[in-house]
């Protein structure tokens, strides 16, 4: 099926704000009262008058976030024939690209709006872009305008940008498959060192012995109360490997894994990033280079030294 | 003192099945997938789950419980991440990012079960926490 | 000898064919080894009273008693460490034995190793355990080295630095053990030998190790029954002694990561259970006719040789490349072709190689055998055999 998407888009984008939709009700206290009974906003500058008042505002004015709110197309609502959005997500169901999820939405509130205004707003395409491999498939990215007027006032404007795509084999999102460490009481604070951009080496709290991996009694005097210094990040390349066969989970071959001796004495295993495979000798100087995966963990990588 | 690196103080919402259909609700939000279980699962959701308009609207009630009711909203844009499905638990955190005169940017992350749901920034003014 | 040398006999050895795909049970392979094995020994099941497998086995020493019909269990007992558990279920049914605990009791291991869960691949179960092992993997898997391959070749590399081995000498035990092979009707690479030259020319696995380096992923069940030097007197075979078994856990050690301590050229716990092995036995190394070595990878090979006592520190190479580990060699090594050419049945495969050299009865027979050295898994807490006669 051939769909000729960016011509479309780009007759669509040409076309300019779609015809104005009228809210249904003006901005009235009622539905206000709603949204933030329902979203648990104690701001009383949405429900009290004198709050409102001593807040500067002329009244009660309605949260900035509810802009959206007061065009909803409701229950039975349609999206109007002209609507770009509606357009486009028409074009990419036939071209295949079926499903859809919001990524982005940006406001930005030129003014509070008062009770009793009475809204319309336009709608514009600003952009389309694809196809685009994405973690859910592949698929384009759709991006409109959309502009609130009260009168002939422009009050509020929202970027929104919508991912249709067609589910299936695709890239995995950074970091979902990798191999995640299994964090202990005694080796939580190797890791949380990596979160927070740190090596750390733990040292014996008796007789300050370094060790790695750690564990939770000293095997040179018995102590089991160990606390870590901070490693300096330097070491040599003390053994690696170059892994091409079988697949690794959140890898891609070929990689490096080396042991790194560290310059304060004790070995650590971490990826070796940022040099061609070719290129690894035993003994030669890295540096450590903290990966982070995610939010849940960063790798205690290297990097030929600088 | 506010600037760079100041914290908001968390914020915790519980998702419950009730909370996920009023919020829809009261943004006039009707899609199904909002508050229609069985409609939920049939389109390959684990449940019923959070809308936009709620995302926006939680990301500004967390900055604005910090930043007091004489601040100014000025913009809020947030990315959408993995959806927040009803009995999840969103933890909101935030810190301000910049200071430009009376203009006072902060980050804000609202992370479920799943990982982030929602991170973004918004700008307010006169802030008096 | 001391403690229990040549206390214990092996008595009975049985296996199923090897293969990639088995298909049947992992159950049904461990009851048909060990039918096999007790009908090998003239014994029937109501004789066994013990039965030890390793904690990797699949099939619990229950469900195996009840298959093959085995009335009553005194003993039994489980081996961790993967590989490193095959000569140690052998000692613990020795001690079992010498201790009057049991009288007969059958050793087994049986899985679909390549038609069901692979050693092989990259195992994410295996690092996300709760338990200190799962902590322990911690350290290598979330970095991307989490196959045995890879654990090994982090230690081949270092070794080839130290001692200067190359690829070559590595291939050099592969070609050996394929060219024994090649001659074993059971082995899966009968009638295929190899050169040095597609060792070097298969494919990179983990640098710097080769496809040939390592050892066959098989589907497969081995048992021997075991019981005392007395009792095996009146049997259908002729007795193997257990003249020595041993485990052996080293200094820091891990499992297959062990990366933390010394030079990293050699293999501190096969060294203390070759100490053990030869004060048992009251031999030495130089006392060894054959040598059953276990081989999941060439590296691993090269090391023992040396940990063993069998060649200095350093030149294995030198004891490989000069035909040392062949047939007619100084140290004939895996006649039946070892797990890169028999299979890989997790080194029981091993010990019913250890026996039938002593009993006379091997395929690529070594003549006048007195002692067997068997070995199992390196690169983990392991053990080891001394049989003879």
């Amino acid at each position: 099926m051939t769909v000729d998407i960016l011509g479309r888009a780009g007759q669509v984008r040409a076309a300019g704000e779609c015809a104005p939709r009228s809210a249904r009700d003006p901005v009235n206290q009622p539905m206000i009262n709603n949204w933030v009974e329902a979203l648990g906003d104690a701001n009383p500058i949405y429900t009290s008058e004198a709050a409102a008042r001593a807040a500067g505002h002329p009244g009660v004015v309605a949260p900035p976030a509810m802009i959206q709110v007061w065009t909803m197309a409701g229950l039975h609502g349609r999206r109007a024939a002209d609507d770009p959005l509606q357009i486009m997500t028409a074009l990419l169901d036939e071209a295949g690209f079926t499903s859809v999820v919001a990524t982005n939405c940006e406001q930005t509130y030129h003014r509070y709006l008062r009770v009793g205004e009475h809204l319309r707003m336009t709608t514009a395409l600003e952009d389309v872009t694809g196809p685009k491999r994405t973690a859910l498939g592949d698929g384009w990215f759709v991006t409109t305008r959309n502009v609130w007027y009260s009168g002939e006032e422009p009050v509020a404007e929202m970027r929104f940008r919508v991912l249709k795509f067609a589910p299936g084999p695709a890239a995995a999102p950074a970091g979902a498959d990798a191999v995640r460490p299994v964090v202990s009481r005694d080796t939580a604070f190797f890791w949380e060192g990596t979160a927070a951009g740190e090596l750390r080496i733990q040292r014996c709290g008796a007789c300050g012995t370094l060790r790695h991996p750690p564990g939770p009694m000293c095997p040179s005097c018995g102590a089991d109360d160990p606390g870590y210094v901070l490693a300096s990040g330097r070491g040599t390349v003390f053994s690696y490997v170059v892994h091409h066969h079988p697949p690794v989970p959140g890898r891609t071959v070929p990689f490096v894994v080396a042991l790194v001796e560290l310059e304060e004495g004790v070995r650590m295993l971490g990826g070796l990033v940022g040099v061609d495979p070719g290129e690894v000798r035993i003994g030669m100087a890295v540096e450590a280079a903290l990966t982070r995966v995610d939010d849940g963990l960063t790798l205690p990588d290297w990097r030929p030294a600088r | 003192m506010i600037g760079p690196g100041t914290a908001l103080p968390a914020m915790t919402v519980e998702a419950t099945p009730t909370f996920v259909v009023a919020t829809a609700v009261a943004t006039r939000d009707f899609q199904d997938v909002h508050h229609d279980r069985d409609a939920a699962l049939a389109r390959g959701s684990k449940d019923i789950f959070v809308n936009i308009l709620t995302d926006t609207g939680l990301v500004q009630r967390f900055v604005t419980d910090w930043a007091g009711p004489a601040a100014r909203v000025h913009d809020i844009k947030i990315r959408l991440g993995v959806p927040c499905y009803a009995y999840d638990t969103l933890h909101f955190s935030g810190e301000v990012t910049a200071v430009d005169g009376d203009r006072v940017t902060v980050s804000v992350i609202g992370r479920g079960s799943l990982g982030d749901h929602v991170s973004g920034t918004v700008t307010v003014s006169g802030v008096t926490p | 000898m001391t403690g229990i040398g040549g206390r214990a006999a092996v008595v009975g050895i049985g296996a199923t064919e090897f293969s990639k795909d088995s298909r049947r049970s992992e159950l049904k392979l461990a009851a048909q080894a060990v039918r096999a094995a007790l009908a090998d020994a003239g014994l029937r099941p109501a004789d066994v009273d013990g039965l030890v497998t390793f904690t990797m086995d699949t099939n619990t020493e229950a469900a195996v008693a009840r298959e093959l019909g085995i009335p009553q269990l005194r003993f039994f007992s489980r081996i961790h460490y993967g590989g490193g558990a095959a000569c140690a279920t052998v000692q613990q049914a020795a001690l079992a034995i010498a201790a009057g605990v049991a009288e007969v009791v059958v050793c087994y291991r049986a899985f679909n190793e390549r038609s069901g869960h692979r050693f092989g691949q990259f195992s994410t179960a295996l690092a996300s355990a709760p338990t200190s092992s799962g902590v322990d993997a911690s350290w290598s898997y979330p970095m991307g080295l989490g196959t045995p391959g890879a654990q090994v070749a982090m230690v081949a590399r270092r070794y080839m630095h130290v001692t200067g081995a190359t690829s070559e000498d590595f291939g050099r035990v592969a070609v050996a053990d394929r060219r024994h092979a090649a001659t074993n009707p059971k082995a899966f690479f009968y009638g295929r030998p190899i050169t040095l030259a597609e060792h070097q020319a298969s494919r990179w696995i983990t640098e710097p190790l080769h496809l040939l380096d390592c050892c066959q992923e098989s589907d497969g069940g081995v048992a021997v029954v075991v019981t005392s030097a007395e009792r095996a007197r009146d049997l259908a075979q002729p007795p193997v002694l257990v003249r020595a078994a041993a485990q052996g856990s080293g200094p820091d050690q891990f499992v297959m990561t062990s990366y933390y301590r010394d030079a990293l050229t050699g293999l501190p716990e096969m060294g203390i259970v070759a100490n053990q092995l030869w004060a048992q036995a009251g031999i030495t190394a130089q006392d060894v006719d054959v040598a059953v070595l276990y081989d999941h990878f060439t590296p691993f090979v090269l090391m023992q040789l040396e940990e063993l006592g069998f060649c200095p520190r350093g030149e294995a190479r030198h004891f490989v490349a000069d035909g040392g580990i062949e047939i007619d060699g100084r140290l004939p090594v895996n006649p039946h072709g070892g797990q890169l050419g028999e299979a890989y049945i997790h080194g029981m495969n091993g010990i019913a190689e250890g026996v039938r050299q002593v009993r006379g009865t091997a395929v690529n027979q070594v003549a006048r055998v007195e002692h067997v050295l068997v070995t199992a898994g390196t690169g983990v807490p392991t053990s080891g055999l001394v049989l003879g006669r």
